[in-house]
């Protein structure tokens, strides 16, 4: 015999255990069958363990556990024992369980189910977009607009209604003078649109940027462009769509509410044609107003989000271009009596535009309305421009 | 039976510029599954891009799947699936929206597709996590829902561009069974760009392997292989002069050490081996005919065409500027 098979041989350290020494199983003793039901011994309360008793099972506790020392070899006997038993390991597993026969199943089958539809046209992949961008805004499953979107869209709409609803309750009340401040004339039709503060200071240029902030830069930061591109949809239906998804959204905001504003009028004191005829021209030119106004917004948006990886720069880059040119024109005229700068402004030219449209008093005065539709138009086409380009150059491969 | 042509290409050449990206490409890819080899910069998107009708060639012409490469690019996409190599899934939405949605973009009715993406979703072993978001997926999740959104519509020719790319073990053996499940049990094609040779090789009958946007080589993998075969022997004892006496006898000998590989150049070469050994009094301990790898195969293409790379990771994972692979001078570039 080896030296090492003698060490082996040699009593190993027995590890620290509480647990009683382990016992031989008994023999199975044969049972008798029993047919009919024994009596069963009525459970009786243990008495209570004795001062005595629980003094020495603490004692034999803390003996064992004082023993445990840092010189204490780790056999992982204990462990062995608390997994498999204590015995030797040579019980009768006939007596200990049984051997059951269990099906064998297949968890998972990876079969290929082939699939013989027909693809439908052009038209319905474009509706996927649209439908895709739109029903964001309501429901889960679509493209994820954020909560804080959401929220300020429902607000924004309800705020843009203030109008319709005071317009109403003045045909409630019938007070003349209520009505002339809230129901439908030039000014208010204007203002429901073009008007500055609130509306182009804190709804409509605010619902742009979070519209158009994420619409393209997050499939460039995303790389969901492949996934557009590498179906058979061409880049100008790509940006086609998107750009009448995001345009759609702000139609609903500020179109639909003045059609509302409108019908309200209508409904509440009962207008005839006459006053139809007469105002409906007024209305028209609003409309035209929200729709310049849109238009703009979201060429400009949609140029800044496909400039970007993200929605943050294109939301306050789109508010630093509307509140930022705004306001420069309006120090540089306070300071030097001049009007030229606000040919930079969107919302000034868009302004500009829309009070002749509507035919209000007009408050630019130093130049031709002309020249703010002229700057609109550029504004329009280099914002295109850029986002034509930017589109042309979005990758499928990689960006 | 000769088997279908999916992609064919003649005189297929694209410049950016002055920039060659691709040089008469003549290709023909059958039906089956195909590897797209070549290292960064080999003109393996170029071509993607062109056969998907993405870009116009600048000369040449092409069909895939009977469809020409100029003119018909929108109805390629709607019969092939493309499974990205990079990010293309929005981290927001989960898998089944997902899934769902790139059917609709391929003009599937939302109904239609809802079922195709529950279906394809299974298929790729995402049946349980299908409601989850993307943005807590694992690297081979998210390369599972792409081959989803690939197959959603059950295209005929599948291209995957590096589908194994960044996976675990277990994930990684998962897509390429699945890839391999498409292509024997689906009978769909997969053209399938990586630069890992294993999984090409697991995968593919067939590869074509792109450099500086020429064909290097292209053909079934086991007619490559056969181009470099090998007899390899494990010598005891004069090496160096056995090694000298088969050289003496035009063999050509590549030798490690002990381990000798011989072109295996004739049908009597390992009687010829033998004789040289007796004659020397070397021991040959081990004599086997070698089993080039598609490793070998690569490096063997990419000797031949001038280079010195000591393996395929060494040529695809590091910058060009540290790769020292330039061109030899036959062909334009600055090596010698």
């Amino acid at each position: 015999m080896s030296e090492d098979e003698e060490n082996l041989l040699q009593p190993q350290p027995q590890p620290i255990v509480i647990e009683s020494q382990p016992q031989p199983l008994p023999p199975p003793q044969p049972q008798p069958i029993a047919i009919e039901p024994q009596p069963q011994p009525q459970p009786q309360p243990l008495p209570p363990p004795t001062p005595q008793q629980v003094q020495q099972v603490q004692q034999v506790a803390t003996e064992d556990i004082q023993m445990a020392t840092a010189e204490t070899p780790v056999t992982g006997q204990a462990r062995m024992d608390t997994a498999w038993g204590s015995s030797e390991g040579d019980e009768d597993i006939s007596e200990m369980a049984s051997i059951g026969q269990t099906d064998s199943g297949e968890i998972f089958k990876q079969n290929y189910e082939p699939w013989r539809g027909e693809l439908n046209p052009r038209w319905m992949r474009n509706w996927a977009i649209l439908r895709h961008h739109i029903l964001g805004i309501f429901k889960k499953g679509h493209r994820p607009w954020g909560v804080p979107t959401r929220i300020f869209l429902v607000l924004v709409f309800f705020a843009s209604l203030s109008d319709a609803a005071l317009t109403l309750l003045s045909s409630l009340i019938g007070d003349a003078e209520f009505h002339s401040f809230w129901g439908v004339n030039r000014d208010n039709l204007y203002g429901h649109v073009l008007g500055f503060f609130p509306r182009n200071v804190m709804y409509y240029p605010i619902v742009a940027a979070l519209l158009v902030g994420g619409v393209i830069s997050e499939d460039r930061l995303h790389g969901t462009s492949a996934l557009y591109f590498s179906r058979p949809i061409n880049r100008f239906d790509y940006v086609g769509m998107k750009y009448a998804s995001v345009a759609f959204i702000q139609a609903i905001i500020i179109i639909f509410t003045l059609f509302l504003y409108y019908l309200t009028e209508i409904m509440a004191f009962g207008r005839g044609w006459a006053w139809i005829v007469d105002t409906f021209p007024i209305f028209l030119g609003a409309l035209m107003g929200g729709v310049l106004l849109i238009i703009t917004y979201t060429s400009i948006g949609l140029a800044l989000s496909s400039v970007s990886k993200g929605k943050f720069f294109p939301g306050i880059g789109l508010l630093a271009i509307i509140l930022g040119t705004k306001t420069l024109a309006i120090i540089v005229k306070n300071l030097f009596d001049r009007e030229i700068l606000y040919l930079l402004s969107p919302y000034d030219c868009l302004a500009h535009v829309g009070q002749t449209l509507v035919k209000t008093q007009p408050t630019y005065d130093q130049y031709s309305w002309t020249w703010s539709l002229a700057s609109l138009i550029v504004m329009n086409a280099i914002a295109l421009y850029v986002l034509s380009s930017r589109v042309s150059s979005m990758e499928v491969t990689r960006e | 039976m000769e088997r279908e042509r999916i992609i064919q290409t003649q005189d297929l050449s694209k410049f950016y510029g002055p920039h060659m990206a691709l040089e008469n490409l003549n290709l023909d890819i059958k039906k089956g599954a195909t590897g797209l080899l070549g290292p960064n910069g080999a003109g393996k998107s170029t071509f993607l891009k062109t056969i998907l009708g993405l870009i116009q060639a600048t000369s040449g012409e092409g069909t895939v799947l009977g469809h020409d490469i100029r003119t018909e690019g929108a109805a390629i996409r709607a019969r092939i699936g493309y499974m990205p190599e990079y990010d293309a899934l929005n981290p927001d939405m989960d898998a089944i929206n997902q899934v769902r949605y790139s059917g609709e973009l391929l003009g599937m009715n939302p109904v239609v597709a809802l079922q195709r993406a529950h279906a394809s979703l299974q298929y790729v072993g995402l049946g349980e996590q299908r409601y989850r978001e993307i943005k807590s997926f694992s690297t081979g999740m998210k390369q599972a829902t792409k081959l989803a959104c690939a197959i959603i519509h059950d295209p005929e020719l599948i291209i995957a561009d590096e589908p194994s790319n960044g996976l675990d073990a277990t994930a990684r053996e998962f897509m390429i069974d699945t890839l391999i499940n498409t292509v024997k049990q689906g009978d769909r094609s997969v053209l399938m760009a990586s630069h890992l040779m294993d999984d090409v090789e697991r995968v593919c009958d067939e590869i074509v392997l792109l450099h500086k946007g020429k064909l290097a080589a292209q053909g079934r993998i086991e007619d490559l292989k056969a181009i470099d075969r090998e007899i390899e022997i494990h010598v005891w004892g004069g090496a160096s002069k056995l090694e000298a006496a088969m050289i003496q006898r035009g063999m050509r000998v590549r030798r490690e050490g002990r381990v000798m590989r011989i072109a295996h150049e004739s049908e009597e070469l390992t009687s010829e081996i033998l004789l040289c050994a007796s004659q020397v009094g070397a021991q040959i301990r081990r004599m086997h005919e070698y089993e080039a790898s598609l490793e070998d195969l690569f490096l063997v293409i990419m000797e031949n065409l001038g280079y010195d790379v000591k393996s395929s990771e060494d040529l695809f994972n590091h910058p060009i500027h540290a790769r020292k692979v330039d061109a030899p001078g036959h062909m334009g570039g600055g090596a010698s």
